[in-house]
């Protein structure tokens, strides 16, 4: 074997989890990652990613671990304890605890335009290693996708396999059908490889990591499940935040230029057009378009194809414009909500 | 792995290759290497990928196999005994419900004795629906006659379906074999797998052909009669023919393992024990536990205690008297069933146990059950120490204090208990009084006023935001604007399919009116029995104290997919007349499963099940037209709609209500977008769907007391479209556009333009 894993746990495993929302690629990275791994460098691994009904837009996991020929593949368990993680996009620290069960030496590599001592603020890292690239920009640059800059990057972060491989493999699988798309992809990989930053933060004296919860822990359970697995809370999926769907675009709202005529509510997916009645100029009762509710938009845009008017318009997303812009749905809450 | 990796390459007389791939991959490959003649399929989670593989080998042209779609796994199944009498191979894999579908289906294979292999990809068969993979489906394959091996790995999975056919056909044996792997764990995860290289090895090893001599169908110089009517006398000897074949099973799998060990260096005896030598404790598992399981004896035995694991790799038969003797000098056992027997004391592995132990005599080993890893829990190397825990202070204290519990349940924290979110909706908000629909006297026909879609702003929405579906899903704008055409209260039944995926994710549910889900082809019959029973109990005055203000009006939401395998159950429940609405949101296939052919989707476009590839262009046969099917059903109401005609769809979304109130059952089909798997842009849903509706592939219309009415005509408004148009907005149908596809295209066309030909004339006539 030309290469040793830098480290292994004590199954003798080098563990990589990634995280991510369905739609970026992170499955597609993972199973690249590990058959260049497996196929290329002569390790032995297994990867895998969450299944379930999570659709495009919800949170998933890949998981890939390798490990020298000679050890024996028997868990199937999730990766809980990863040498490095590689989150796809940075907001899902608000819902998922993106950095679980860390060690203090694993590498955390985030796709962000922030700087490390930002991100270790947001991710709750206490102690280890965190990588940044902007992955979003580079395949907003190179006209190609998040996944390719984040392969490039995690590539970095596993110097025990080679990016040339990876690089034939990137060339192999696109140039027969899509072949004006092999420069950008590897341009775009190559990027990723290249522009990703480290900072490594010492473990405080005295403190410890903290440990990992397992990811099958449910909130509820059989002295608090309602029977038969009835839901008893009609509509409680307004307690939600999706905007970590979006992938970088959305609507914007312009209400001046606005004559409420509700094809946008009318193709709405998600709900988020919010109305309120007022008085038309004859002082008639009427519905009037107040605003977008931000917690629930995906970013699919449908609004803005449907808008007669250039009253919803489509907008690159910046950091707090979507908390700032948001009109909030008044939802007839219960009493104690 | 049954045997250590690095000693793969030196063993075997074969010559072998390495591939990087899932246990539903080697299922398929192996197939594919087979050739079999006949796959019968129908996609269920987490099995589909079989098929999907299979087809996309098709495309490329690496097998022959006929690959037929079924209308569901009773289908299917029954595509499959049929192809099995007629003499050749035949496969095929399901999960789950899909599988208890098929269950009659199971005794008159294996009672009638036409060998086939089917994978059983194992996953949860549950009320609450879960997806993931526990055995509650492979138990229910214990009492149906066929031969079980198991697969502990993408590894076994292969050379397990290699084996499974040579032992089917085996002459003394002639039975159909099940091959099962644990779904997600096996199915979905890749590993290093070693293949035999050439398929002439394979079938070498399994028979070019299968084994002469026995009657087929298709023999015209023997005509058979397959599956006479067999009274008592003779029943119990055809069982007891079975059943010897059914032990014999046994000793020829025995055979063929050791022949196939030979030729490949990989070996699965009967039962896979791990240092049982000289064990004082042990852990029985099965599939991929019983691997883990090996890691936590390694870490026992390093602390002193003498653990083994024992994991079978053959159920049926049940190697009852192997297990006996492996446990004769164990102090302790664990065993843990991947599934419950509800009120049997224990899963049905532990009780088999029991009773081998019992049989063979074998008195001192102390037996602890335990159920475990129920849809789909993980089972970690922790869980595992807890199962070796039990076992010793069993054997410390020489006794079993608890025999049978639940491993890995949890109670709950009474701190976070749910609380109730939001008020119900009220009842008049929900009644605006906007729309009126008033019968012409004369006529009998509705007339319908509804107000400026503006209006209906006002009017709460019954499915809440907050839903996981993908961004760009054309299902939820698409209900909606049916919904705001709806007055007053719902009750609603959702198909199974994305739409009831994604608003039901426990504890959370975007239901704000009451919902039901009950099996993918059986809501039409479900929603019956609620409507009835509504008129029962209002007939009696059980729900005087609700003092409803009006009936409820009874929706079932279905998918194209929902229709293809609830078909009957749909007609059924029109042809009684229920006043209920089915309303099917059709998106050209079985997105839920990963965008499987549906019998909507058109001809020629890319699914997965139907690839484009050298050898094949997309779907091949013509979709299916749903409501003309129902039509013919004689409802009172049937109509098409889009979210691009929003003012066209709302009015029928009243009609539909005042007929279903009123009259009976009325039938919708509303064409939306999925841009995932059309490969589209999220943003173009709406553009593209009234792109099918000016093309005239989905043309909007109505018929009301059997007469048709178109009610937006693309032609007469000089906006007709050629199919090409609204084909090249999507990815699943750019292929259409090239030279090589003319043919396909032209045919769809041609078979588009014969129905809307029809269309108009029935338009005009209102005699047709």
């Amino acid at each position: 074997m030309a290469q040793q894993l830098p480290k292994v746990n004590e199954l003798g495993f080098f563990e990589i989890r990634l995280e991510s929302i369905g739609g970026l690629g992170a499955n597609l990275a993972g199973k690249m990652l590990a058959e260049a791994g497996v196929m290329g460098a002569g390790f032995n691994g297994v990867s895998f990613s969450s299944y379930g009904s999570e659709k495009k837009g919800s949170p998933v996991k890949a998981h890939i671990r390798f490990c020298d020929m000679s050890t024996n593949i028997r868990d199937t368990s999730p990766v809980e304890r990863p040498h490095v993680v590689g989150i796809f996009h940075e907001n899902l620290s608000k819902t998922v605890n993106v950095v679980s069960g860390i060690y203090e030496d694993s590498t955390v590599l985030v796709n962000s335009t922030n700087n490390p001592e930002q991100l270790k603020e947001k991710m709750n890292l206490v102690g280890g290693t965190i990588a940044v690239i902007d992955a979003t920009n580079i395949s907003l640059e190179e006209n190609n996708r998040v996944n390719m800059a984040m392969l490039g990057a995690l590539f970095r972060l596993c110097d025990f396999l080679d990016p040339q491989i990876m690089k034939d493999v990137i060339r192999k699988s696109l140039e027969k059908k899509y072949p004006q798309a092999v420069a950008p992809a590897i341009r775009t990989f190559e990027r990723g490889y290249d522009e990703v930053k480290f900072q490594t933060f010492a473990l405080p004296q005295g403190v410890e990591m903290p440990a990992f919860v397992r990811q099958d822990t449910p909130v509820l359970g059989y002295e608090t499940q309602p029977m038969g697995g009835t839901i008893v809370n009609p509509g409680n999926s307004v307690l939600k935040d999706l905007s970590i769907s979006r992938s970088g675009m959305m609507p914007d709202f312009d209400e001046d230029k606005c004559i409420h005529c509700a094809a946008c509510d009318n193709v709405c997916p998600d709900f988020c057009f919010v109305w309120d009645e007022g008085a038309d100029k004859r002082g008639r009762p009427q519905m009037f378009l107040q605003g977008i509710d931000y917690q629930y938009c995906k970013g699919c845009l449908k609004c803005v194809m449907a808008c007669p008017t250039e009253a919803l318009s489509d907008i690159r997303e910046t950091e707090g414009y979507a908390d700032d812009k948001r009109v909030a749905h008044r939802h007839n809450f219960a009493a104690g909500v | 792995m049954a045997i250590e990796i690095q000693k793969d390459n030196r063993l075997g007389n074969v010559e072998q290759r390495i591939v990087y791939e899932s246990g539903n991959e080697m299922a398929a490959y192996a197939a594919h290497q087979i050739n079999y003649h006949i796959m019968g399929y129908f996609p269920i989670s987490p099995s589909t990928e079989v098929a999907q593989f299979l087809d996309l080998m098709k495309a490329n042209g690496q097998h022959d196999i006929k690959l037929i779609p079924a209308d569901g796994e009773h289908g299917s199944a029954g595509i499959c005994y049929g192809a099995s009498t007629a003499g050749g191979r035949v496969f095929n894999a399901t999960s789950a419900n899909g599988y208890l579908y098929m269950l009659e289906q199971m005794p008159v294979q294996s009672g009638t004795r036409f060998p086939m292999v089917m994978n059983l990809v194992c996953r949860s068969v549950s009320g609450p629906l879960d997806i993931h993979g526990d055995h509650s489906d492979l138990y229910y394959a214990l009492n149906t006659g066929w031969p079980i091996l198991m697969s502990r790995d993408p590894q076994a999975v292969y050379d397990m379906n290699i084996m499974a056919l040579k032992l089917a056909e085996d002459p003394e044996v002639r039975l159909p074999v099940l091959v099962t792997q644990d779904g997600y764990f096996t199915s979905h995860q890749k590993r290093r797998v070693m293949t035999i290289a050439e398929r002439d090895d394979v079938l070498k090893f399994v028979g070019e052909h299968p084994p002469q001599g026995f009657p087929d169908t298709l023999d015209r110089n023997n005509p058979i009669t397959v599956g006479p009517y067999m009274n008592e006398p003779d029943y119990i000897n055809n069982c007891y023919q079975q059943s010897m074949a059914m032990y014999k099973a046994e000793e020829v799998y025995d055979r063929i393992r050791k022949e196939y060990a030979d030729l490949t260096g990989r070996d699965y005896p009967i039962l896979d024990m791990y240092r049982m030598e000289d064990a004082d404790v042990a852990v029985f598992l099965m599939n991929s536990a019983s691997e883990i399981i090996k890691d936590v004896v390694d870490q026992l035995r390093e602390q002193g205690i003498k653990a083994g694991s024992i994991a079978p790799n053959m159920i049926r038969p049940f190697p009852a008297k192997a297990i006996a003797e492996a446990l004769r000098n164990v102090k302790a056992i664990t065993v843990g069933d991947r599934a419950d027997s509800y009120g049997g004391h224990g899963g049905n592995m532990v009780n088999e146990i029991k009773a081998a132990l019992f049989t063979h005599n074998v008195k001192d080993t102390l037996v602890i059950s335990r159920v475990y890893g129920l849809g789909g829990k993980d089972f970690y190397a922790e869980d595992g120490h807890a199962l070796f825990e039990l076992a010793i202070d069993a054997m410390n204290k020489g006794a079993v204090e608890k025999p049978f519990d639940y491993h890995g349940h949890t109670p709950g924290d009474p701190t976070k208990k749910p609380e109730r979110v939001l008020e119900p909706m009220k009842y008049e908000e929900l009644n605006t009084g906007l729309i009126t629909v008033t019968p012409n006297e004369e006529t009998g026909k509705l007339k319908v006023k509804i107000p400026p879609l503006r209006a209906l702003t006002k009017k709460p929405k019954r499915i809440a935001p907050g839903h996981g579906a993908c961004p760009g899903c054309g299902i939820f704008s698409g209900l909606e604007l049916f919904f705001k055409g709806i007055e007053g209260d719902i009750v609603a039944l959702f198909h199974t399919g994305c739409a009831m995926v994604v608003t039901t994710g426990y504890p959370y549910s975007a239901h704000k009116a009451t919902y039901i889900h009950n099996l993918f082809q059986n809501g039409a019959a479900t929603l019956s029995g609620v409507v009835e029973m509504f008129w029962q109990r209002k007939e009696r005055g059980e729900l005087d104290h609700l003092g409803l203000q009006d009936d409820f009006t009874f929706v079932m939401i279905t998918g194209d997919g929902g229709m293809d395998i609830g078909m009957g159950p749909a007609i059924g429940a029109a042809l009684r007349n229920h006043r209920m609405i089915i309303l099917e949101y059709d998106n050209e296939g079985y997105m839920n499963t990963g965008a499987q052919l549906s019998y909507s989707t058109p001809m020629g476009h890319r699914t997965s099940t139907s690839n484009v590839g050298k050898f094949q262009g997309g779907k091949v046969f013509h979709h299916k037209d749903t409501a003309q099917i129902m039509a013919a059903t004689n409802i009172s109401y049937v109509f098409t709609g889009s979210e691009s005609n929003p003012q066209d769809l709302l009015k029928k979304a009243a009609k539909a209500q005042w007929y279903a109130q009123n009259v009976g059952l009325v039938y919708g089909k509303i064409l939306i977008t999925c841009p995932l798997n059309w490969l589209s842009d999220d943003k173009e849903g709406t553009s593209i769907v009234n792109s099918a509706v000016d093309s005239c592939f989905f043309p909007l219309y109505e018929i009301e007391q059997g007469v048709t009415t178109i009610t937006y005509d693309p032609e007469a408004k000089g906006k007709r479209v050629p199919l090409s148009d609204w084909l090249k907005m999507m990815g699943k149908t750019k292929h259409l556009g090239k030279p090589e596809y003319e043919e396909t295209l032209h045919s769809f066309q041609a078979e588009v333009d014969r129905r809307w030909t029809q269309l108009k004339a029935k338009h005009e006539h209102p005699a047709l």
